[in-house]
């Protein structure tokens, strides 16, 4: 009996070994299945959207953003809300906080009042809010006359998506938050609605890189983390 | 219902990606995933600083995969079914279906009862969650000499706040059957068959352990 203990330990350990490496490549097989059902499981190709709804975006096969964000702020110019063509060169110096909204954007309109504050605090300041407003024109007047926005905005079609994706955002989501430094270099880009901690937050990371504290890998990795902790915190 | 607590739009695809690999190096980056405790996307970790983008847990789905749209043509009328992820929804108002093949007429989608979400800043809004189906009967000019082709229009957003734009997609439905449209693209890979040799492999190592320095009573 001693000498078949061992044996019959080494034997079952086998077995046990060689049911969990069949479950672990069926399950496998199982994720490669279901994952190339999310990928095709649109049964056709993708379709062409309107031309003329700046709304109306097809979205490809692959629709995540997958091009490169830039280290700097890049070189565009978009229509105010006179129809004024503005460059962004028009605030080169400060640090921006760029947010891409839409009138049809429930968690955009929700984040209004939260940019106006921020605007409204660091009003004079080396820091200024910028909206981007991918809509139509009367609809984005309309609103802004409407929420009383006064910081200054943006607006375009397919002039504003191409701007977005100069950012990286191929196929825009929004609202989508671009921040950058004094010197054009961008520091963080949030995806989804912001909150009051997570702007604050990342406005003193920019601050300190502003003034030589903290270089922009380290403001980086420490907005990255601190992100991190505060959606813990609130259970996102 | 697929479960995607976690949100990702480039982090699915990336995690695909590196699921692409030869059997060998899948199971054994499996393993080695099990064995610290990790996940096998993990692997495919980007910069962290750019949020929502490939980064974190919280991250958002792309909207074909929060969104998945098929149809199927039942004779006289096309089912289209939208899967919705979880913690995702699209307005009512928002779905369209239009004809797309030549002379083809549909009638306005039969959309059920969604659920009332009303945001102080957008309003009172129906929404879908988890899945719907419309009903569109068509009616064809053509005698069956184009296949049906329909263009859908749907716009929905996460709960965590993020609205993606109006899709159209043009949806060729199939024919009398619900069945998952892409399946038939999988390739044939023989997992169970090798489940099963690997466990009669199995026992038969585990019976050659237990047969080692005994001898066999054969008869003479």
């Amino acid at each position: 009996m001693n000498a078949i203990g061992p044996r019959f330990f080494a034997a079952a350990l086998i077995v046990l070994l060689a049911i969990w490496a069949g479950i672990r490549m069926h399950s496998v097989h199982n994720a490669r299945q279901q994952s190339a059902n999310q990928e095709h499981g649109v049964a056709a190709p993708a379709g062409t959207a309107s031309a003329s709804d700046p709304r109306d975006v097809a979205v490809s096969e692959a629709t995540g953003p997958h091009a490169v964000i830039p280290v700097h702020l890049p070189d565009f110019s978009l229509k105010d809300l006179a129809g004024k063509a503005t460059p962004i060169s028009e605030w080169g110096g400060k640090s921006l906080v760029i947010n891409f909204w839409a009138t049809w954007c429930a968690p955009c309109r929700r984040e209004i009042p939260l940019l106006k504050s921020i605007a409204a605090e660091w009003a004079g300041r080396d820091l200024a809010v910028l909206g981007i407003a991918v809509d139509y024109r009367d609809k984005v007047k309309e609103f802004a006359g409407q929420f009383k926005i006064d910081y200054p905005v943006l607006i375009g079609d397919q002039d504003a998506l191409d701007v977005a994706a100069q950012f990286g955002m191929d196929s825009p989501a929004f609202p989508f938050t671009v921040f950058t430094d004094g010197r054009g270099e961008v520091v963080a880009l949030f995806v989804g609605e912001l909150h009051r901690q997570q702007v604050d937050f990342i406005l003193s990371q920019v601050q300190d890189l502003n003034h030589g504290r903290v270089q922009l890998p380290e403001a980086r990795r420490l907005i990255g983390e601190g992100l991190e902790k505060l959606a813990e915190k609130h259970g996102a | 219902m697929q479960h995607y607590g976690r949100w990702r739009p480039g982090g699915l695809t990336t995690k695909v990606r590196c699921m692409q690999r030869t059997p060998t190096t899948a199971f054994l980056s499996l393993l080695l995933a099990c064995l610290l405790g990790g996940a096998p996307g993990s692997v495919c970790a980007k910069p962290y600083w750019m949020r929502g983008i490939e980064s974190n847990d919280t991250d958002f789905l792309p909207p074909d995969i929060a969104f998945r749209v098929s149809a199927h043509d039942e004779g006289n009328a096309l089912k289209v079914r939208w899967v919705i992820a979880d913690g995702y929804y699209l307005y009512k108002q928002k779905i369209e279906v239009k004809a797309e093949s030549p002379d083809l007429v549909v009638s306005a989608p039969q959309l059920p009862s969604g659920v009332v979400k009303t945001d102080p800043y957008l309003g009172t809004q129906e929404i879908y969650t988890q899945q719907v189906e419309a009903q569109v009967p068509y009616t064809r000019m053509d005698a069956g000499a184009h296949p049906i082709q329909i263009k859908v229009t749907y716009q929905g957003c996460a709960e965590a706040g993020l609205c993606y734009p109006p899709i159209t997609k043009v949806v060729f439905p199939s024919a009398g059957t619900t069945a998952a449209p892409a399946a038939a693209n999988i390739p044939p890979y023989p997992w169970e068959s090798i489940a099963i040799i690997g466990g009669a492999v199995g026992f038969l190592m585990a019976g050659l352990v237990l047969r080692k320095g005994r001898k066999l009573d054969l008869p003479a």
